[in-house]
């Protein structure tokens, strides 16, 4: 009750200053992530961007004051694949947005389609969530996966905030998503406990590797006629006539674009793995489930890897109880840089407890909300701008009464390139309504 | 009137046979197996003795057996004599099921209901609403109106020493009455040994769509089969008392099936099912035999417990050949697979009444195989038999009949050059109701005519 | 004389035997505090409970220092476990029951089990305006189905509006198998749900009127055929009767109103809601009636009649005076099971409920939906020592279970648990190579007669 109070009073603090992104949070605990927590510590924002973190910054003129005391301060929490904005309500097809027809469509671009005033933006945000990687695959891949197509489209890299997509956009371009084929044989890949309704639909491994073997095929033509593109139009050729897909993968070739592989299992790993050294092109893995005997050589390789859920259940029937908890844990012990998505909406807000849910299993907290924040920035390339409380970053800040990957924290504000932003959403509207019905 | 003219076609380039003209239609009235090795079953093995056949039943047997004035003599020197083989959950002897032939107890798992197979889904199918659409239902049929002596399999049969087989009408989830039959006879009617074996039951959906789609469906089903049939019962009986008071019941030949019934046979592939299943028929207060039992291994005691007899399916599960390499298979399956070809054992030392039956296996001379497996892994020989013969016949109330070699019984007897699951033994002869028959030539292709030096490997490998 | 000290001392012995000690432990009772303590299990009971206990000589020792212990978790909605879960194709299917699905080998009972839930509610799906009969079970794993049931407990049955039901009668829906196209199943729309209902509650009333009046001609003397029984109705005429518990699921404010005046009308009592997600917004209507409503903590907008969802709904629920427990319903895995402890904070996160509060809904108030609550759901004396061992306080992201016990037996170990694992591997490991082995000797040799 009396913490309520206190973000009551501190959430009307900005809006009496004039310049809204201009704030100086002192007396909290700051956890910049790149470096120990700060007792007592003090975050200058100027003009959206962090201007000093210390015990002791020296602030000239007037300006708005945020009491931070009993508080703490966090870098804002980037989800690392997720619709959101795309996707309203998973069942009707009206309110989707992803998964577009075609094998290839590196020339999609997920947030131009992506509704500012999504209902989700607002939920999601609630949690300490400033940034999120939109996917432009669909569903029907299962986590992370791409429903249909191959190379699905550009994953942007966006703020959740802003009148308009544009407003809210990071980088446009942050990743391509592709999905490697995985060999599909049997009903489900394990034990066999699919009941036999479905064990009449199965595919023989030899007729799902003949499929996967076509769909490698047709990626690596594609990549081909991507580059004799390439060729042609660096060369200046004679006929040459721009085309929108072979244009997308420019930046993909030339390395400026990492690929986001959706491959879960090893054996898809190690494919993906290989076949990106020998298109020399950049990649990080997302929704792994298992690396096996290639997590070693993504650690050398320095491949990220963007986990799927760890709220999931184990592969095989004889796999350890524990199994999806102590993965994050096995790789970041090998070197491997991980980072956590949601690859959803509805539980997009879960993400931070997806990170502290290995915590007990091997991940060091350290190392978990870093998977959320500077991790995910450095692996989008954009750790110049976001994930950390540095100076000369933007400040998407968070300000909890704990810690962010516990439950029962609260988030008490937030802040978007420096602009404090609505914690009221759809679910607290209700609420209030509701909880005040006669 | 018998006719056994394709025995009669062998006999012609066999030097074995001591009957002297082929042409004679007729079976002798009389006739002495002598000087044979008796594996009689009930009563042990006599090394030297002889087995008196007279109009088809065996009358005589014994090391001190006189051969009768007037008799045949089959000379048994360097042979053995087994009673006939059984198949005890078959379909031999109905043309129609040689197509396609559901194994539903096969492989692991809950016994949840398959798809239906292909083949059996086209004829068109009726939408059940309820229990009172009586859905896959059949009960009222019964094999031994459907048995044929022209089914081609039962020649096939006879060759790996089969004598009888109790079959049954097999669709949807009440397929119909099983019949023991013999595997040979003039008419369709000669080949009845009994014509009510028990009802045969399923649990895998098929020639409907509808109630019950589920497992659980299935068994709430036969629950309310049953309870209308006990309805049904009271209610004829009660009319038959007082037809002024007591209303008529309609006739119901569902019902009427279900009340013929003897023992029904319930599908049970593990531990798991079998305590399903025997509770299930607790509450239809019907004798139960259970089939498939595949992982028998783990259920002897229960079974012990419970009474119940079984059938196993001897078509031991394997890997999957196109598998794929890197797939990890559960302890469980692996385990399955390791440990069924031990369930014969296991239930025999349990003291568990078992037989077994062909389902799923195409060559009749695999059940025996298959048997000799779990010989090697620690069945006794004497159960191995007794489970292809008198178990059988004891399961369906026929042993007085069939089973062994005793004065009484028909004289079904399978006469062999060796052990019976020796691989390299062939059956020299069978006799079925007394007729001989001669196996049909395994490998008819053989260009010198005495390929038989190996004969399972080149039938494995026609598969 | 020698005699009977012997008896005595074996009885003692044995006494000892089957106690343990949880001790010196944060012990959260759930209903009557958390403290500093210990509990004494006696004969799968809990025998004492207290911050200073009596220790028989012999007991089994559980040291706890520093860790929580909390009652066994109870998950009041699942479909783990089961071998089928919908009769879909009839929109009554009240004969059916899950119970007979229930397959103590599936490894999702462990992993719940490992995740401290120790009594389960396995229901039948939503598929049909009245699904089948459900089973409640303990997660004893190693025991087989009969020894997993929950002896004593009144049986439930499922009903379920809305969408699911809806959905799949049409094929649209998907899932329904060949013919569906010429064979709709009603009803389409939720003023069909409403009939069905009504129609079989209906029924079942002039069935067990059926009865009664052939009871009454037997005691009078009259020759009469009993009504044939129907397996359909029995369970509907139990419900009547309130002999046995219903749950409903329901989603929206308007379909979950309609069923409670079906309820009214039949004089119906013994219901929880679930999932229940507009439950907030008929709160008082709900606690007017005396109803349970078992929720998920934050699920939403995955479908329409989940679009105003919220994360705010259990907690509005129990301040408006409603009996309310978070359940997981996993169907294909137990995942949601293994993590109901933190479920249950979501509810401090979104309402602000205490400690207390948040665990009384995964453990008392299930317990008393089901009424069960006078055997499990706390941690009591004379209940059944149903206790799980958390490392860390079980609100927080950081615990892990490392003991579970169910009637005062140790059914998880988390340090056992990891100690089998290479044992396990290497069994694996010899079966494969032994079966490669066999196939590689009875391969054919090639032996092919040329």
């Amino acid at each position: 009750m009396k913490s309520q109070i206190a973000l009551i009073a501190a959430l009307s603090l900005p809006l009496l200053g004039g310049q809204n992104d201009t704030f100086l949070i002192r007396n909290a605990t700051v956890h910049p992530v790149s470096s120990p927590q700060m007792d007592n510590a003090s975050v200058l924002v100027v003009d959206g961007k962090i201007a000093d973190v210390g015990s002791k910054i020296a602030v000239k003129g007037k300006i708005r004051i945020i009491e931070g005391k009993g508080l703490h301060v966090y870098p804002g929490i980037i989800d690392s694949g997720s619709p959101i904005g795309l996707s309203e309500i998973g069942s009707v097809r009206e309110s989707v947005d992803t998964g577009e027809l075609g094998d290839f469509n590196p020339q999609l671009r997920s947030i131009i389609a992506v509704n500012p005033a999504s209902e989700h933006i607002p939920v999601v945000r609630a949690n300490g969530i400033t940034s999120v990687m939109v996917t432009p695959g669909g569903a029907g891949g299962g986590r992370g996966g791409s429903g249909g197509s191959l190379i699905s489209g550009q994953v942007s890299l966006m703020h959740l905030d802003g009148w308009t997509w544009e407003e809210m956009e990071i980088r446009r371009g942050a990743a391509m998503q592709i999905t490697w084929p995985a060999i599909a044989s049997g009903g489900r890949f394990g034990d066999g406990d699919a009941p036999p309704a479905f064990a009449a639909r199965r595919t023989t491994f030899a007729e799902a590797k003949r499929t996967q073997e076509q769909q490698v095929q047709k990626i690596r033509e594609f990549f081909e006629e991507a580059k004799r593109y390439q060729l042609a139009k660096s060369s200046g050729a004679a006929g040459f006539k721009p085309d929108l897909k072979f244009e997308a993968m420019l930046p993909v070739l030339s390395g400026k674009m990492p690929l986001m592989v959706v491959a879960a299992r090893e054996r898809e790993i190690r494919e993906a793995v290989q076949w990106a050294e020998r298109e020399q092109v950049k990649i990080v893995l997302a929704g792994v489930r298992r690396a096996g005997k290639m997590t070693e050589e993504l650690a050398k390789k320095n491949i990220p890897v963007i986990l799927g859920s760890t709220f999931t259940t184990p592969l095989e029937e004889d796999d350890p109880y524990d199994e999806p908890f102590t993965l994050p844990g096995e790789l970041a012990k090998a070197g491997v840089k991980i980072a956590f998505a949601s690859f959803g909406t509805q539980f997009a807000r879960n993400l931070p407890y997806e990170a502290s849910q290995a915590v007990p299993f091997g991940l060091s907290y350290d190392e978990a909300l870093k998977s959320v924040t500077l991790n995910a920035a450095q692996i989008w390339g954009v750790a110049d701008q976001i994930g950390s409380i540095e100076k000369g970053k933007i400040a998407d800040l968070i300000v909890t009464d704990g810690d962010p990957l516990e439950i029962r924290t609260q988030v008490k504000m937030m802040f978007i390139k420096g602009e404090p932003v609505d914690l009221e959403s759809k679910h607290t509207r209700l609420y209030k309504k509701y909880l005040a019905r006669p | 009137m018998r006719h056994i003219i394709p025995v009669l076609a062998v006999w012609a380039c066999s030097g074995l046979v001591p009957l002297q003209t082929p042409l004679r239609a007729e079976v002798p009235p009389l006739l002495a197996i002598q000087d044979a090795r008796i594996v009689t079953v009930s009563g042990g093995v006599i090394e030297k003795g002889t087995v008196v056949i007279r109009n088809g039943i065996i009358v005589d047997v014994g090391a001190g057996a006189s051969v009768p004035k007037g008799a045949w003599i089959v000379d048994g020197k360097g042979l053995t004599v087994y009673p006939g083989l059984i198949d005890a959950l078959s379909t031999w002897g109905i043309p129609e099921a040689a197509a396609a032939v559901p194994t539903a107890a096969g492989g692991r798992g809950g016994g949840a209901p398959a798809a239906p197979q292909a083949g059996q889904a086209q004829t068109p199918q009726t939408r059940s609403w309820g229990p009172a659409d009586r859905p896959g239902t059949s009960s009222w049929v019964k094999a031994a109106d459907q048995v044929k002596t022209t089914d081609r399999r039962l020649e096939q049969a006879r060759g790996a020493g089969f004598t009888s087989a109790v079959t049954f009408p097999k669709s949807g989830l009440i397929g119909g009455h099983g019949a023991v039959i013999n595997l040979g006879g003039e008419s369709n009617g000669q080949m009845i040994v009994d014509p009510s074996a028990g009802l045969f039951m399923n649990t895998t959906p098929g020639g409907y769509t509808g109630y019950p789609s589920s497992l659980m469906g299935i068994y709430a089903y036969f629950r309310q089969l049953w309870i209308d049939a006990e309805h049904y019962r009271l209610a004829k009986e009660m009319y038959a008392k007082d037809p002024v008071n007591i209303p008529r019941p309609e006739y119901d030949r569902a019902l009427e099936g279900v009340l013929e019934s003897r023992r029904v046979l319930l599908p049970a592939s593990n531990p798991i099912t079998m305590e399903r299943m025997v509770k299930l028929a607790g509450d239809m207060k019907s004798p139960v035999v259970l089939w498939g039992v595949v992982e028998g291994y783990r259920m002897a005691d229960r079974l012990k417990q419970s009474g119940t007899p079984v059938i196993l399916n001897v078509k031991w599960p394997t890997r999957e050949r196109d598998a794929d390499p890197e797939r990890v298979e559960s302890l469980r399956t692996l385990e399955v697979r390791d440990k069924a070809p031990t369930s014969p054992a296991v239930l025999a030392a349990a003291g568990v009444k078992f037989a077994v039956s062909s389902d799923g296996i195409d060559t009749p001379r695999d059940v025996i195989r298959a048997l000799k497996k779990s010989i090697d892994l620690g069945l006794k020989k004497e159960d191995a038999l007794r489970a292809l013969t008198l178990s059988a016949a004891e399961i369906y109330g026929v042993a007085a009949k069939l089973g062994s070699i005793d004065r009484g019984k028909i004289a079904n007897l399978v006469v062999t050059n060796g052990d019976l699951f020796d691989d390299r033994t062939k059956v020299q002869m069978v006799f079925i109701d007394g007729v001989k028959y001669l196996p049909p030539p395994e490998t008819p292709q053989g260009p010198g005519g005495g390929a038989a030096a190996r004969p399972t490997e080149s039938i494995e490998e026609e598969q | 004389m020698r005699i009977l000290t012997l008896t005595l001392m074996t009885a003692s012995w044995l006494c000892a035997q089957n106690t343990i000690v949880i001790q010196n432990g944060t012990i959260h009772t759930v209903t009557k505090g958390t403290f500093q303590g210990s509990i004494v299990i006696r004969d799968g009971k809990i025998a004492e409970v207290a911050e200073k206990v009596m220790t028989p000589p012999g007991a089994r020792i559980v040291d706890a220092t520093g860790k929580h212990v909390m009652p066994g978790i109870i998950d009041a909605h699942t479909h783990i476990a089961l071998d089928s879960i919908n009769e879909g194709s009839v929109s009554v299917s009240s004969m059916v029951n899950v119970a007979e699905m229930l397959n103590p080998e599936q490894i999702n009972i462990y992993r719940a089990l490992a995740g401290g839930v120790t009594t389960a509610n396995s229901l039948h799906g939503s598929a049909n305006s009245i699904g089948g009969q459900n089973v409640l079970f303990k997660t004893r794993w190693g025991q087989n189905a009969e020894g997993l049931i929950f002896k004593g407990a009144k049986p439930s049955l499922k009903i379920a509006l809305g969408e699911n039901v809806k959905r799949s009668g049409n094929p649209q829906g998907g899932g329904f198998q060949q013919g569906a196209q010429q064979n709709l199943r009603y009803p389409g729309t939720r003023m069909g749900v409403e009939d069905v209902i009504r129609d079989a509650f209906t029924r079942a009333s002039e069935y067990q009127k059926e009865w009664k009046e052939y009871d009454a001609k037997k005691a009078r003397g009259e020759n009469a055929l009993p009504p044939k029984r129907d397996l359909q109705l029995d369970p509907l005429v139990e419900i009547l009767e309130g002999r046995r518990l219903i749950h409903a699921h329901c989603y929206r404010s308007d379909e979950i109103l309609m069923l409670m005046r079906i309820f009214d009308e039949f004089n119906i009592k013994g219901v929880t809601y679930q999932h229940v997600l507009e439950g907030y917004k008929v709160a008082k209507e709900i606690a007017a009636r005396g109803d349970g409503a078992s929720t998920f903590s934050d699920w939403w907008s995955y479908k329409v009649e989940a679009w105003d969802a919220i994360p705010y709904n259990a907690a509005i629920m129990h301040k408006k005076g409603v009996l309310v427990s978070l359940n997981s319903d996993d169907a294909g895995g137990a995942e949601l099971m293994r993590r109901l402890n933190t479920e249950a904070a979501k509810v401090m996160k979104y309402g602000g409920l205490t400690e207390d509060e948040a665990l009384a809904m995964i453990t008392i108030n299930p317990a008393k939906q089901m009424q069960i609550d006078k055997w499990v759901g706390s941690i009591e004396a004379g209940k059944d020592a149903d206790i799980v061992i958390y490392d860390k306080n079980p609100l927080s992201m950081y615990a892990k279970v490392e003991k579970v016990f169910i009637d005062g037996k140790e059914y998880f170990d988390r340090d056992n648990d990891i100690t089998e694992r290479p044992r396990k591997e290497a069994e694996k490991k010899g079966l494969t190579e032994k079966e490669r082995e066999i196939e590689k000797k009875s391969a054919p040799q090639t032996r092919r007669p040329s």
